[in-house]
C-alpha cells in the first residue's frame, strides 16, 4: 500500500513546484513573510468580481463567477495546498491509501465535521457527492464527469471511510479528487433534489452563507464551528459584482474593495500601483489557461492539412506575446501543456513544430507555399467567429487577423454574444475558425488533452485521429511520470503538426490586492485557493 | 373627459399586446438558446442532445410557440410573470430587487433636470443671443454630445485619483441609510441628470422662443404688462406642452434604458437586468421587463396627455 502523501512526488516533480514558486512575483513583500506575521482575527474581506454565477452548484458550473463566491462555504475531499501549488493535501480526508495496482483509493474521513445546519459530515455525504459528479442522474449536469471515467463505483463501508474502485489505473485521479469544484454536499438534500444546490447553499466550509443579491453582492460570515481550530481569521467576506473592468479597478483604487481574484489588465495594475504604492501588492503568476484557435476540420478548405498548417505557420508568436501581454495578459508561448509545468514540451522540440520556429519570415514563406500547393496561390477568405468579450478574446483575434493577412488570408471577424457563440458556433459546428479558450484548475494532462480525442464534447474542431485517441488513453493510465510525459509530448506533436488546433498563448494572472490582505498566495488560476480559511486582514 | 379617459385606457390593451407579441417573436427569432447556455457553461463544448431535449422539456421550451405565448399571457393577466429560466427565481422577485433603485434614479434625475432646465431654458430664450444664452447653449450642447456613461467614468476617476474616494458599490435604500444612499446615488443622478437637463433645456429654449413670437404675447407687451408677467404667466405655460412630453418620455426611458450608466456606477438596476436577460435568452424575464417598460411608457403618455388639458384649456373643451 502506498500512502497518498508519500506517493505525491511520483506525480509532481519538485522541479515544477520550484519553477512555479519562482515565477510568483510579489511586489511589496514576500508571501513567505506574510505567513510569518501574527494573524489578526476579525474584519470582512471585500472583493470585486466580474459576473454573477449561472447557478450556485459548482458541480454544474465551470466559471470563476461560481467558484470564487461559493468555495469558502464548502469543504472538499482533498485540496491543492494553498501555499504550495500543485501539492495535494487533505481537506475532509485525513489520510488515503492507493492500492499498488492502482485499482482502488481508500480515504479516511475526519470525524467531527459538521455542516452549517449542524448535521455531521460522513463518508455517506462524500459518496453521495461523488456519485452525483461521476454518475449524474438524468436531468443533472456534471461538467467534469469525463475526468472520472476510471471510476467504476464508490463505496462508503463505514462513516469514516470512502473507497473509489477503479476500472483501470488512473494517473490523474488524485489530482482530480482535489478539484475545488467537487464540494461536498449533505446527502439528505441531494436525496430530496439533486439540483437543490443550484439555488441553495449548505456546506461545511470556513464560512456560512449570509446573503446573495443577484447583480450586486454575495456575502459569507464566519463559521464558528469550522473543523479547523481557530479558523477562519476573517469575520466574513463580501463580493461586489461588477461586469466592468475599469469599475472593478476603481473599486480597488478607492479602497471600496481589497482584492480582485481573477485578473486586471496591466494598464489598470500600473495605475493602481502608481497611486497606492506599497499599500497594494501585485502577485503575477502564470495561468493554467490558453487561448487558441479551433479549426473546423470537417469543412473545406480546412479538411486540407496544408491550409491548416499555413494558418499555424502564419503567426509571429514572439511579437504576439509582446503585444498581447500588455493588453490582455496573454504571454507565454507553449504547446498544449503549460510552459513551465512538468508536462510541457521542451523548447527545442517545440521549435520544430509548425509556427513555433524562430525564423518568422521563413515560416511565412512556407505558409504561402502550402496555400499555393493547396490551390490558393492568391490566398483565401475565411471567417473567424469569436465571443464578444474584449479581454482577451477580441484583442487576441485582432492580432491574428493582421498576422494572417501577411500570408494572404483575409479574415472576417465575427464577434458573437455568448448565446450565439454557442448556438451558432461551437455547439453546432457552424464555423470555419473559432477562438477557443482552455482554462483548467491545474496542469492536469487529462483535463487539457481530453478535448483532442475523437468524439469529445470539447473537440470543437471535430477531428478524429486514432493515434491521438490511443496516446490519450495510454497517458491517462501511465503511472510512471516519465513515460506519461513522453506520451503526452507525442500527442502534442500529432495535434500541432497536423494543425488540428492552433495553440495561441498561455495566459498570465495579475492578482492585485491591498497589502493588508495577508496569507493569500496566488496559484496559477483563479479556481483553487479560494476557501479563504487562512486569509486575514492586518487592519480594517 | 371621462369618455376620453376610458378610450385611452382601452387603447392600452392592444398596445401592450402588440409589444408583447413583438418581443416574443423577436426573442425566438434571434439565434441562441437558454438551455444551451445553461448546459454549456463557459467552455463545455458540444452538448448531449438527450440532455438538451430534457432541459427544453423542463423549461417548457418544447411546447409550440403559441402555447408558450398563451401560457405567458395568461400568467400576466393573473399578475404572474413566470420564473426566470436562468436563475429559477420568480421574475417579480428579481424585479423588485432592482425597481426601487431604477425608480429613485429616474425620479431624482427628473427633479434635477426640471429644476435646471426650465429656468435656464427660459432665461436663454428670453435673453436670446446674449452671453447668458450662449453659455446655456454651450453647456446644454455639451450635455447632448457627451455620452453620460463617459461623464460617469470621468466622475469616478476624478474622485478616485484626486480624493482617493469612490462611491459605495452596493445600493442602500434611502429609508435604510439616507447618507449612504446619497453617497452612492448623487453621482449617477448628476451624470444622468446633466444629459436629461441638457435635452430639456434645449427644448424649453426653442419653445419659449417660438411662443414669444406669438400675437398674444405682443398683445401682452402692448397692454403694458411687466416682463415677469408676460414671460411666466403667458409664455411659459404655453411653452410647456412639448417640454412636458419630453420630460415624460425621458422619465419612462430612464426606468430601463440606463444600462451603461448602471454598469459604470455598479447599480443593480432594471437596465442591466434587461440586457443580461437578453444575453441569457431568458425569455420570461425579457418579456416581462419589456412589457413593464412599455406599460410605463403608456401610463406616462396618458398622464402627459391629461396634463395637457390643465396647461391648455382648449384641449379640455375639445
Amino acid at each position: 500500500m502506498t500512502t497518498g502523501v508519500r506517493c505525491l512526488p511520483r506525480l509532481f516533480t519538485v522541479g515544477a513546484f520550484a519553477l512555479l514558486v519562482a515565477s510568483v512575483v510579489v511586489a511589496g513583500g514576500s508571501t513567505a513573510l506574510q505567513a510569518a506575521e501574527t494573524p489578526r482575527r476579525g474584519g470582512v474581506l471585500l472583493a470585486v468580481i466580474g459576473a454573477d454565477p449561472p447557478s450556485l452548484d459548482p458541480h454544474q458550473e465551470s466559471t470563476f463567477a461560481n467558484i470564487e463566491l461559493v468555495a469558502p462555504l464548502y469543504s472538499t475531499l482533498l485540496q491543492i495546498d494553498p501555499y504550495d501549488y500543485p501539492k495535494i493535501i487533505g481537506d475532509v480526508a485525513i489520510d488515503w491509501k492507493i492500492a499498488p495496482d492502482g485499482s482502488s483509493y481508500t480515504f479516511k474521513i475526519r470525524q467531527g465535521i459538521r455542516f452549517h445546519d449542524g448535521s455531521p459530515l460522513t463518508a455517506g455525504d462524500v459518496k453521495a457527492t461523488y456519485d452525483k459528479i461521476v454518475f449524474p442522474p438524468p436531468g443533472v449536469r456534471s461538467v467534469r464527469k469525463k475526468a472520472y471515467t476510471a471510476i467504476e463505483r464508490i463505496e462508503a463501508p463505514d462513516p469514516a471511510t470512502v473507497v473509489f474502485k477503479l476500472k483501470f489505473p488512473s494517473a490523474s485521479l488524485l489530482a482530480n479528487l482535489a478539484s475545488p469544484w467537487n464540494v461536498i454536499f449533505p446527502k439528505k438534500y441531494l436525496d430530496q433534489d439533486p439540483n437543490y444546490f443550484k439555488t441553495h447553499v449548505m456546506g461545511s466550509g470556513p464560512f456560512k452563507f449570509k446573503n446573495y443579491t443577484r447583480g450586486s453582492t454575495f456575502e459569507g460570515e464566519r463559521n464558528p464551528d469550522y473543523f479547523v481550530k481557530d479558523r477562519p481569521y476573517l469575520d466574513g467576506y463580501k463580493f461586489f459584482i461588477s461586469p466592468e473592468t475599469s469599475v472593478r479597478a476603481a473599486a480597488i483604487r478607492s479602497g471600496r474593495a481589497y482584492i480582485e481574484f481573477r485578473d486586471l489588465p496591466n494598464a489598470e495594475v500600473d495605475a493602481i500601483r502608481k497611486q497606492l504604492g506599497d499599500k497594494v501588492t501585485v502577485q503575477e503568476t502564470p495561468m493554467t489557461g490558453q487561448w487558441g484557435i479551433a479549426i473546423n476540420n470537417t469543412v473545406k478548405p480546412f479538411s486540407d492539412v496544408r491550409v491548416r498548417k499555413a494558418l499555424a505557420l502564419g503567426i509571429d508568436r514572439p511579437t504576439m506575446s509582446k503585444v498581447l501581454y500588455q493588453l490582455t495578459g496573454l504571454r507565454l508561448i507553449g504547446g498544449l501543456m503549460r510552459p513551465g509545468s512538468e508536462w510541457a514540451m521542451p523548447e527545442a522540440d517545440l521549435e520544430k513544430l509548425p509556427g513555433f520556429g524562430r525564423d518568422v519570415e521563413k515560416n511565412r514563406s512556407e505558409a504561402r507555399r502550402l496555400l499555393a500547393d493547396a490551390g490558393y496561390p492568391s490566398g483565401l477568405k475565411v471567417t473567424l467567429k469569436n465571443r464578444n468579450v474584449k479581454l482577451p478574446y477580441q484583442d487576441f483575434a485582432v492580432f491574428l487577423i493582421q498576422e494572417w493577412r501577411k500570408i494572404g488570408v483575409e479574415v472576417t471577424h465575427r464577434p458573437l454574444e455568448t448565446a450565439a457563440w454557442f448556438s451558432d458556433g461551437q455547439d453546432t459546428g457552424n464555423f470555419e475558425l473559432i477562438v477557443a479558450p482552455t482554462v483548467e484548475f491545474m496542469d492536469d494532462p487529462d483535463q487539457f488533452l481530453g478535448r483532442y480525442a475523437t468524439g469529445s464534447t470539447q473537440n470543437w474542431g471535430r477531428f478524429s485521429n486514432p493515434l491521438i485517441d490511443d496516446l490519450f488513453s495510454r497517458q491517462a493510465r501511465a503511472l510512471d511520470p516519465h513515460e506519461r510525459k513522453r506520451l503526452i509530448n507525442e500527442l502534442e506533436k500529432v495535434v500541432v503538426e497536423n494543425a488540428y488546433y492552433i495553440p495561441g498563448l498561455w495566459w498570465t494572472r495579475n492578482l492585485v490586492h491591498w497589502t493588508k490582505v495577508k496569507n493569500y498566495v496566488a496559484p496559477p488560476n483563479h479556481y483553487t485557493n479560494q476557501k479563504l480559511q487562512d486569509v486575514w486582514l492586518s487592519e480594517d | 373627459m371621462r369618455t376620453y379617459l376610458a378610450k385611452r385606457l382601452l387603447l392600452i390593451v392592444p398596445t401592450l399586446l402588440g409589444v408583447a407579441s413583438l418581443v416574443f417573436v423577436i426573442m425566438r427569432v434571434i439565434p441562441g438558446d437558454v438551455a444551451l447556455l445553461i448546459l454549456g457553461g463557459d467552455q463545455a463544448g458540444q452538448i448531449d442532445k438527450a440532455q438538451l431535449a430534457a432541459l427544453h422539456r423542463q423549461l417548457g421550451l418544447d411546447q409550440p410557440l403559441l402555447v408558450q405565448f398563451g401560457t405567458w399571457l395568461w400568467g400576466v393577466l393573473r399578475l404572474d410573470f413566470g420564473t426566470s429560466l436562468w436563475t429559477g427565481r420568480p421574475v417579480t422577485e428579481e424585479l423588485l430587487i432592482r425597481l426601487p433603485l431604477s425608480l429613485e434614479l429616474a425620479i431624482l434625475a427628473t427633479i434635477i433636470s426640471v429644476l435646471l432646465a426650465i429656468p435656464f431654458g427660459l432665461l436663454a430664450g428670453v435673453r436670446q443671443d446674449t452671453w447668458v444664452d450662449y453659455l446655456v447653449r454651450v453647456i446644454s450642447i455639451g450635455g447632448l454630445a457627451i455620452p453620460s456613461f463617459w461623464v460617469g467614468i470621468l466622475v469616478i476617476l476624478f474622485l478616485v485619483i484626486y480624493f482617493g474616494w469612490g462611491p459605495p458599490l452596493e445600493f442602500t435604500p434611502p429609508w435604510v441609510d439616507p447618507w449612504k444612499n446619497f453617497q452612492q446615488m448623487v453621482w449617477p443622478v448628476v451624470t444622468v441628470g446633466y444629459r436629461y437637463a441638457a435635452v430639456t433645456t434645449r427644448m424649453t429654449r426653442s419653445t419659449v422662443l417660438e411662443v414669444l413670437r406669438e400675437d398674444y404675447i405682443r398683445t401682452a407687451w402692448a397692454k403694458g404688462l411687466r416682463e415677469r408677467a408676460v414671460v411666466v404667466r403667458h409664455a411659459l405655460k404655453n411653452a410647456m406642452l412639448p417640454v412636458i412630453t419630453l420630460i415624460g418620455t425621458e422619465f419612462a426611458f430612464l426606468i430601463g434604458g440606463l444600462v451603461v450608466t448602471e454598469t459604470v456606477f455598479t447599480l443593480n438596476g432594471v437596465g442591466r437586468f434587461v440586457v443580461d436577460a437578453v444575453a441569457h435568452r431568458d425569455y420570461p424575464v425579457v418579456q416581462a421587463l419589456v412589457f413593464l417598460i412599455a406599460l410605463c411608457f403608456v401610463i406616462v403618455n396618458l398622464l402627459i396627455d391629461l396634463t395637457y388639458a390643465w396647461f391648455d384649456p382648449r384641449i379640455r373643451f375639445q
